[in-house]
């Protein structure tokens, strides 16, 4: 009996340990523990050209590339003259590098596309060596202090890229992800063929101008902006039109400086409200968009005219146009002036990060410096080429914001990687709960309703509301303007 | 027939007609969507008809791009071997806690409760690193040995079951000389094929649904439906006519499993939720 019992406790106990194991669905994608701990100690080589490496002894490797940026590996999302989606693989930019590089290197670069950053995490935490390579947008600089190796100290990135490698994914010491090329980001992406059936040739360079186009098209019928609400992200852009506003770099960390940061008198406060202004009269989409490809779409097709977004969406509007229509007819301008001038945000672009857990670092150096230096491939992907000694080549799509800055009508503004204002900002709209989902400008923007005859005195309630949830956070985080 | 049994008839199916609609109207765009051009996708609301329902361009191009066949198979093998050992263990755990009295009979049933109360996610972080650690992460192993864990609703299934079962049946095979892994395997086992059924069924609608355990396991060469499915996603747009396509195939097992084990699955979860 004795025995029977314990055979049955063993038994039962074996499977309760299984149960831990059971499982269940869950969409989250885990948590944001750091596995490899923030170990800083990099090997801080210096950025080298390709010819510097002793490529014979890395023949025959393969690594491993995973990148948020799917059109470049798979190709042009299009349609075909019955209207069924398909890739289009002569768009798969990135692929083909990948295999010119195999062909003369010998170093096999095997390409995964993730949806988003959270797909790798898991495997950048446990320092998988199964990744050498990853872009990745939008992380905090402690995420690429945990995850990425030092790619080379600042100093030495500033030798090849001057002034652009500030812009690069740093700590002040290190740069984390080479960003080998420059991009001019959130502007107006149009559609040349829609502004002409409102009179217009270009987009108007004032903003009362801007507005009239945007009338114009209203009243025939046409979405002038499309804006793609349904999802928040897009919420974000007016961190840069804030700059448009204010003449300087700073609109978003600056809020940091006043009191009243979404009052009108303020870059972010008044932007918002132009925003908002602009909803009310009926600029932004009519109908909801299920998808920003949908968003797209309504510009590719002439039911909208316009987006304010980066340069990035530019060649995805132009696979998108209707067949027989010339893609061109999509082009990329600078943002009115707003009061302080024109101006057009520049950022360093395409981050390639090195993984910690990486077996073969040269090999995945290698291709990263081939990469910056084809100026061809970096400008299909609409970026111009940065490092010194390699000419760019300046994609058409930037032919009206170069112009303008040729001309001195247009100025540059640089966005910096972040800094201590940017970051303590940042945590006072955590503390306030409005930086989750963008609520800081999304809250504002939909305090209007286009249904009902505009309730600004709604919109001027959450203003107040909302300063006064800013200044209690930053007053009790004890942050000010550094 | 009585008025008022007339006007309960018609509540009654007035009710009925409702939650039907409140199922079917979900899935009507969907079913749309599938037969658009992307054209006519973002061109169109979402409940207009696509202009041609024998437009089968996404369901290929889906099977083809997304390689589903290839990610059913890995669903079929991952499901059959882990619903396999998860079901033989369940009945042994269920057996041995309805059957026999032991020491810490009372603890070790409270740690199947326990694990109720611990969400998946909040353990996966250590659980994967372990499973990294054995190699097993990006093999469909790490998936079924998750998969493979008794649970405790499985365990109350099955309870219930073994409390229909005489335990004289269990003496009369001692008597006759078996010993416990022979009655269990020989005898009390066959006779739990009802709750077997129903738990396979009721679990392995769960497990082929399931998107974040593969998804974390399973990131690269080894995908199962879900995963294959979700790879359509764009970081920023996503041709949701194709997925919709792709959704619609994904449904088309589970509809032919339900159309054959409805019986069970009905007779399963009536008799479970007895306790």
């Amino acid at each position: 009996m004795k025995t029977k019992k314990l055979s049955a406790l063993a038994l039962s106990i074996i499977m309760a340990a299984g149960t831990f194991t059971a499982c269940s669905g869950s969409n989250d994608s885990g948590s944001d523990s750091n596995a490899g701990g923030n170990d800083n100690a990099g090997n801080g080589d210096a950025v080298q050209s390709t010819e510097a490496v002793d490529a014979d002894s890395l023949k025959g490797k393969t690594i491993t590339l995973y990148t948020h940026g799917g059109n470049r590996v798979l190709g042009e999302e299009k349609k075909d003259e019955n209207g069924n989606t398909y890739r289009d693989e002569s768009y798969a930019y990135l692929k083909h590098l990948a295999e010119k590089f195999e062909e003369e290197y010998g170093i096999h670069v095997d390409l995964q596309v993730n949806s988003t950053e959270d797909d790798i995490r898991p495997l950048l935490q446990t320092q998988d060596p199964s990744i050498d390579i990853y872009t990745s947008p939008n992380w905090t600089i402690e995420e690429w202090q945990t995850y990425a190796e030092p790619y080379c100290t600042l100093d030495e990135a500033k030798e090849l890229y001057g002034d652009y490698a500030a812009t690069m994914y740093n700590d002040g010491t290190y740069v984390y992800a080479l960003m080998p090329a420059k991009t001019y980001d959130n502007a107006v992406v149009y559609n040349e063929e829609t502004i002409k059936l409102a009179g217009y040739d270009s987009i108007p360079t004032t903003q009362a101008e801007f507005e009239r186009l945007c009338e114009n098209l209203r009243e025939m019928g046409i979405d002038p902006i499309a804006m793609h609400r349904i999802e928040n992200w897009p919420m974000a852009t007016i961190n840069d039109f804030a700059n448009y506003v204010a003449g300087a770099n700073d609109a978003y960390p600056g809020m940091l400086k006043s009191d009243t940061p979404f009052s009108e008198n303020e870059p972010m406060g008044k932007t918002i409200r132009m925003y908002t202004d602009w909803k009310s009269r009926g600029f932004f989409e009519s109908d909801i968009y299920t998808d920003f490809g949908v968003a797209m779409d309504s510009v590719g097709n002439g039911k909208a005219a316009m987006m304010l977004f980066g340069a990035w969406v530019v060649p995805q509007i132009q696979g998108r146009v209707p067949e027989g229509v010339d893609p061109n007819v999509i082009k990329f301008a600078p943002a009115p002036d707003f009061g302080n001038g024109q101006y057009v945000m520049a950022a360093a672009a395409d981050s390639y990060a090195i993984s910690k857990g990486s077996d073969d670092k040269e090999a995945a150096r290698l291709f990263i410096e081939y990469i910056s230096e084809d100026a061809q491939y970096l400008a299909d992907s609409g970026y111009i080429a940065m490092k010194k000694g390699v000419e760019p080549i300046v994609p058409d799509l930037y032919k009206i914001i170069d112009d303008a800055v040729e001309a001195g009508t247009c100025k540059i503004l640089f966005r910096y990687a972040t800094d201590n204002n940017y970051m303590n900002n940042e945590e006072i709209l955590t503390e306030a709960a409005l930086r989750e989902d963008y609520k800081y400008a999304g809250n504002l923007f939909d305090s209007i309703d286009v249904t009902k005859e505009p309730d600004w005195a709604a919109y001027d309630a959450q203003v107040e509301k909302q300063n006064a949830a800013y200044v209690e956070a930053r007053d009790y985080l004890g942050y000010s303007w550094e | 027939m009585t008025n008022e049994t007339k006007l309960y008839k018609v509540i009654r199916y007035l009710f009925l007609i409702g939650a039907c609609i409140f199922v079917i109207i979900p899935l009507v765009p969907l079913i749309f969507m599938a037969f658009k051009t992307g054209a006519e996708y973002s061109s169109t609301s979402v409940l207009e008809p696509p202009k041609n329902f024998l437009n089968t361009y996404n369901f290929k191009y889906a099977i083809r791009v997304g390689n589903l066949g290839k990610a059913f198979l890995n669903t079929a093998i991952i499901l059959t071997i882990s619903l396999i050992i998860q079901v033989t263990l369940t009945c042994m755990v269920a057996y041995v806690l309805h059957r026999f009295d032991f020491m810490f009979k009372k603890v070790v049933k409270i740690m199947f409760t326990l694990t109720m109360f611990i969400p998946v996610v909040a353990t996966q972080n250590l659980i994967f690193r372990m499973m990294y650690a054995v190699g097993l992460v990006n093999t469909m192993w790490s998936v079924i040995l998750l998969y493979s864990g008794v649970g405790i609703v499985g365990i109350y299934i099955m309870l219930n079951q073994l409390d229909g079962i005489s335990k004289e049946i269990d003496e009369a095979a001692y008597i006759d000389g078996a010993g416990y892994f022979y009655t269990f395997a020989r005898i009390i086992f066959p006779l739990m094929k009802p709750a077997c059924t129903t738990m396979i069924i009721i679990n392995g609608i769960g497990l082929y649904n399931d998107f974040y355990i593969p998804n974390l396991y399973l990131n690269r060469d080894v995908q199962t439906f879900t995963v294959a499915l979700y790879k359509f996603f764009g970081s920023m747009a996503t041709p949701f006519e194709i997925v919709a396509a792709a959704i619609i195939i994904g449904m088309i097992p589970i509809i032919i499993v339900f159309i054959f084990l409805q019986k069970y699955i009905y007779n399963g979860l009536a008799g479970s939720v007895k306790m």
